[in-house]
């Protein structure tokens, strides 16, 4: 008796479970994106400050585009292949340009899994990160479907198909100069628009939300691109992820807080503590306001102390 | 009209499931019926393998979930090849003989076991590798013969113990195999006594035996050793250890004594012995 009971119950749940579901699925996953004017010609469309999920459909990245005389230039596809068709729909929206030209800033998924939708244009990358794509591309996707589920439909790797080695381009009447850095990645690429002062600084910066190391090939190299972007001549800074900054105020943060990350890991590795030990090291209050600190503190500990650990044997 | 065969398919579903779920609970009830003066205590962490691992590592004995058996892991395996796993059970104040280690859902479950001379179990951190999301055990066997248990859930995406080791795609470890780097800190335990730290690194690949042409090879057994040879710590490790694996054991000072030149020992599945002063 007991177990037909449980049974049933079991029949019940699987069935609201199919009709919530379907429900769901009825409600078409719409990524709403409304493209905000921040400069002359340059359209922001801001991710918001937290993790992928399925309920944000991974869009927690900044993209822009750019209405030259020539074309849009559009910064970073996006996370996902339903992403970019409304991306597209949203530059639409407020021009009849076409897109010529997409720039890739680097290799993470969120940041070019959209270039599907920009197959019949030139999306350019860094050679490097071309290079890092066909070899992390794939498992990247594979994970963003676990994370972000169905908004992740149909979206495959498609290969940036122009290197980029110019050091600056003229496209209509918007001069871009590009600078090959690595803190973030090993390959990244930011992008100033001399023709508005806007840095496009892809996720060498965050604003506001925590910034993420998987791939850092170190943070006195961050440090060092930082000081980079810190010398150019800019109006407004575009973050990777978080509010524009017309004040530099992002670079002091991410400056702020790689240095405290640094001072604390080697204190750590020198007293002996075990990963699990750091990443229970509460993070500064200062740095209280900034999304997801302590979570990506603890990812952080993963990639990067047992390099400090091994400075320190 | 699209739903209709779906829903045949789900009806479908639910009767094996039904009927392996009758099968599972005569399982479990005949499991408890063999030791009537157990307390059967719910699993805290609700695995599917509690009862099937409990057997296979404590065996019959009387067991208790208790606080106190701490393990730390982070709440999510951000590198599944390297989680950093530590067991505290320093707060239980009776003789301990022996410490088990296991990952439920691991497809080699067991991680380590240890046992000490002087039934003083130090905190002992290693880090490992996790193949899916699974609760992380540790069991300690008292004197007076029950064991108590402490766990933990580990999220996960997975794919730890079936990745190449790094060796693999890097000559570099054929040269350096056996390489050992060890360091000692000074740490002021809870109770205000004080410890010493014994931090350890050793280069090998660890290799679990479950990549595709890739046979096991790993490191078996560890001792600390006095200087007259005798152990006084004995770990025997399983394959889901990491490679390159990071030891970090705290000595109580009760073990410890400033004359001590202590020797770290260690042997793996091929016959290698690797030694080191501590």
């Amino acid at each position: 008796m007991a177990i037909k009971q449980a049974a049933g119950r079991f029949l019940g749940v699987i069935c609201c479970l199919f009709w919530v579901s379907t429900v769901a699925t009825a409600s078409s996953l719409s990524y709403e994106l409304t493209p905000r004017l921040i400069a002359k010609d340059t359209w922001l469309l801001q991710g918001k400050l937290e993790d992928f999920s399925r309920d944000n459909g991974a869009n927690i990245v900044n993209t822009a585009f750019i209405v030259t005389s020539e074309g849009v230039v559009v910064i970073d596809s996006g996370p996902s292949k339903r992403y970019a068709q409304a991306f597209r729909s949203a530059i639409a929206s407020v021009t009849d340009q076409p897109v010529t030209d997409v720039f890739i800033t680097h290799h993470h998924p969120d940041h070019f899994l959209g270039n599907q939708a920009f197959s019949d244009v030139n999306i350019w990358a860094l050679p490097t990160t071309g290079r890092l794509i066909a070899e992390q591309g794939n498992v990247f996707a594979e994970n963003m479907y676990r994370l972000a589920g169905d908004w992740m439909r149909g979206t495959e790797v498609l290969m940036p198909n122009k290197p980029l080695e110019q050091t600056a381009m003229t496209i209509g009447d918007h001069r871009f100069r590009f600078l090959s850095l690595e803190g973030h990645t090993g390959a990244d690429l930011a992008i100033l628009d001399e023709t508005t002062g806007t840095l496009f600084a892809g996720d060498l910066v965050f604003y506001q939300r925590a910034l993420t190391t998987p791939h850092t090939p170190g943070i006195d190299q961050w440090l060092t691109d930082l000081d980079k972007l810190a010398a150019l001549e800019v109006a407004l800074i575009v973050p990777g992820h978080g509010p524009v900054d017309a004040k530099g105020k992002s670079i002091e943060q991410m400056r702020a807080y790689l240095v405290w990350l640094d001072k604390t890991l080697t204190q750590a590795a020198f007293e002996g503590l075990s990963m699990n030990e750091v990443m229970k090291i509460p993070t500064e209050p200062e740095f209280a306001d900034i999304a997801l600190t302590q979570y990506e503190f603890i990812r952080t500990v993963f990639h990067l102390y047992a390099g400090y650990e091994e400075a320190a044997f | 009209m699209r739903t209709f065969p779906a829903i045949l398919v789900l009806l479908c579903l639910c009767v094996p499931m039904a009927a392996w779920s009758q099968v599972n609970n005569e399982l479990i009830t005949q499991a408890s019926h063999n030791d009537t003066e157990r307390a059967e205590q719910a699993d805290p962490l609700n695995s599917p393998v509690w009862h099937y691992l409990r057997a296979r590592f404590l065996g019959e004995s009387p067991y208790q979930f208790d606080d106190r058996v701490v393990v730390s892991v982070p709440p999510f395996a951000e590198d599944p090849t390297q989680v950093p796993l530590l067991v505290d059970v320093s707060a239980i104040d009776e003789p301990l003989l022996r410490l088990v280690v296991w990952a439920d859902l691991n497809p080699i479950q067991h991680i380590y076991s240890v046992e000490s001379a002087d039934r003083h179990l130090p905190r002992i951190a290693i880090r490992f590798k996790v193949q899916q999301a699974t609760p992380v055990r540790a069991a300690v066997l008292t004197e007076s013969g029950k064991w108590l248990v402490g766990g933990q859930y580990l999220e996960a995406a997975g794919g730890g113990c079936t990745a190449p080791s790094m060796a693999n795609a890097s000559p570099y470890w054929e040269s350096h195999l056996g390489e050992i780097e060890s360091r000692s800190f000074e740490r002021a335990m809870n109770s205000g006594r004080s410890s010493q730290r014994y931090k350890v690194k050793i280069i090998h690949p660890m290799d679990t035996g479950l990549v595709s042409g890739i046979p096991e090879f790993y490191i078996q057994q560890l001792e600390v050793r006095r200087p007259d040879q005798a152990a006084i710590l004995s770990m025997e490790l399983s394959q889901p250890v990491s490679e390159n694996p990071v030891f970090t054991f705290d000595m109580s000072s009760a073990s410890v004594t400033a004359q001590d030149r202590y020797k770290l020992w260690m042997r793996d599945n091929n016959g290698n012995v690797f030694e080191q002063a501590l």
